[in-house]
């Protein structure tokens, strides 16, 4: 199978937000700019995740996905405060193809092994949040926010053999860093996982997503940051109306040093490099 | 111009609006259909596709949707099945016990599992390769495809290869399973791939296809 490319926009009250180790969030404009945008630049799939849902035990995302199914033909997964089946069917009808369950899955494994059964394995999608605590790789959930005990690669088992479609690994260590992928993990992680594996957190340069591909054996990357602000300073240039919130983290002299992608150049530079990409 | 009108049969809960959403953006009215009705007015009718052979097949005969359909076939609309959409209309499913088809097109739709595949359930982008040995090619709209790659996006546990080659327009690969991803005969298309997730591609075979009509 070929890599995929996916793009993951983090929405909370109906904005596209991005921030560093899943919090610190700021509000970088109407997701809806950005998700055609990224359709328009043949991205393979697109990921919303409300990421404040399961601490206020809400979904707001079924009106978003409803507006974006409009314009936007390729897979989205929806994912934060998925939590029953109901939350399950109104996604669904709403234009996702796929849920992507984390807090849920853990307080209760009945209702993953029932929604399998009901919407089938590929419509279910298992996120893992990781965090190293020293030499060990120890799941959290509710955007990196609660501790549990549990230890990855044995979640990771445990989750393929309930029959789940796929599983997403967050590296919170390296999320919006831009430090790269955590190579060590999605290694292990990709031995032991027979089901497609999707790697996110750390994407800096090509070359980041380039060493992921080749030495590890994960199906995709899946990438906020580098999108969203190299989207973003096109916006800021022009002045379009689709951006919203504080630009003033932008105006700093770093902003220039970042290190910005369109998806176009990145699957370029992949397939110059012999990735089968799409 | 007055706009030409699809129905999509709705069996369950499957996600209609993305192809509701698809057909729409390439000038369709489209309506949805839950039970028996009249189709003098419709233009095209489409099969979606989620959920397991055995459930739909049941679906489909329970809502009397399935006289709805071979009605469709006979009066010559066109039929667009898509996914599970095109497997039952086939001669016959596994999927959780055998279960008779609609028999349309020859084959009978087998699990994955039991082949040497890269992944039992296949769900990503895969290559579509058109039948250079099928005649009705040449005649086809897809001849004249604007793709920049062959790339579609499938969701898939479940696959059928036709042994007639003059229904199949293109086919796909998964492990030493080569399997039809597109078949063909007389008003009725179908697509293994989901069209109205295919990018740009998707839009492309569905204007190709669909506009023209």
């Amino acid at each position: 199978m070929i890599k995929r490319i996916i793009a993951r926009l983090d929405i909370k009250n109906n904005f596209l937000v991005k921030g560093m180790h899943l919090e610190g969030l700021r509000i970088l404009g109407y997701p809806e700019f950005f998700a055609k945008k990224y359709f328009e630049e043949n991205i393979d799939e697109i990921i919303f995740q409300d990421v404040v849902a399961s601490l206020y035990k809400r979904n707001q995302l079924s009106l978003l996905t409803n507006k974006i199914s409009k314009n936007v033909f390729v897979p989205i997964t929806v994912g934060g405060g998925i939590r029953n089946i109901n939350d399950i069917k109104e996604v669904l009808v709403n234009g996702a193809d796929r849920v992507s369950i984390n807090t849920a899955a853990i307080s209760d494994k009945k209702f993953i092994k029932e929604s399998v059964k009901l919407f089938g394995s590929s419509t279910i999608i298992i996120t893992i949040e990781a965090l190293k605590i020293g030499e060990n790789y120890k799941v959290f959930t509710d955007s990196g926010r609660t501790e549990t005990n549990i230890d990855i690669f044995e979640w990771i088992k445990e989750v393929q053999d309930i029959g789940v479609g796929e599983i997403i690994l967050t590296s919170i260590n390296k999320e919006g860093t831009g430090k790269g992928f955590d190579i060590e993990l999605y290694e292990k992680a990709s031995k032991i996982c027979k089901i497609s594996l999707l790697a996110h957190g750390g994407t800096r340069k090509y070359e980041d997503v380039h060493n992921l591909f080749v030495n590890t054996e994960v199906n995709g990357a899946i990438i906020a940051s580098s999108f969203h602000f190299n989207y973003y300073k096109e916006l800021l240039k022009k002045k379009e109306i689709s951006l919203k919130g504080s630009t003033s983290f932008l105006v700093n002299k770093n902003f220039n040093n970042m290190f910005f992608f369109g998806i176009g150049d990145l699957k370029k530079y992949l397939k110059s490099k012999n990735i089968s990409i799409r | 111009m007055k706009k030409k009108l699809a129905g999509i049969i709705n069996i369950s809960i499957s996600n209609i609006l993305s192809i509701k959403r698809s057909l729409e953006h390439i000038g369709f009215n489209v309506i949805i259909i839950d039970q028996y009705q009249d189709i003098d007015k419709l233009d095209l009718l489409v099969l979606p596709g989620v959920g397991t052979f055995k459930e739909a097949m049941k679906k489909l005969i329970e809502n009397n949707l399935l006289k709805l359909i071979e009605k469709a076939i006979q009066k010559n609309k066109k039929v667009l099945g898509l996914c599970l959409g095109m497997q039952i209309l086939f001669e016959e499913g596994e999927e959780f016990g055998l279960t008779k088809g609609i028999g349309f097109f020859k084959g009978k739709v087998e699990n994955f599992n039991k082949y040497k595949v890269e992944a039992n359930t296949l769900i990503g982008w895969n290559n579509v390769r058109f039948n250079n040995k099928n005649k009705l090619l040449e005649q086809h709209a897809l001849v004249a495809n604007k793709f920049t790659n062959n790339f579609f996006y499938f969701v898939h546990s479940y696959f059928v290869k036709t042994e007639d080659e003059n229904i199949e327009i293109a086919n796909s690969t998964n492990g030493e399973v080569v399997y039809s991803s597109i078949v063909k005969k007389d008003n009725v298309l179908a697509f293994q791939f989901h069209p109205e997730k295919s990018g740009e591609n998707g839009i492309i075979v569905l204007k190709n296809e669909l506009i023209n009509l």
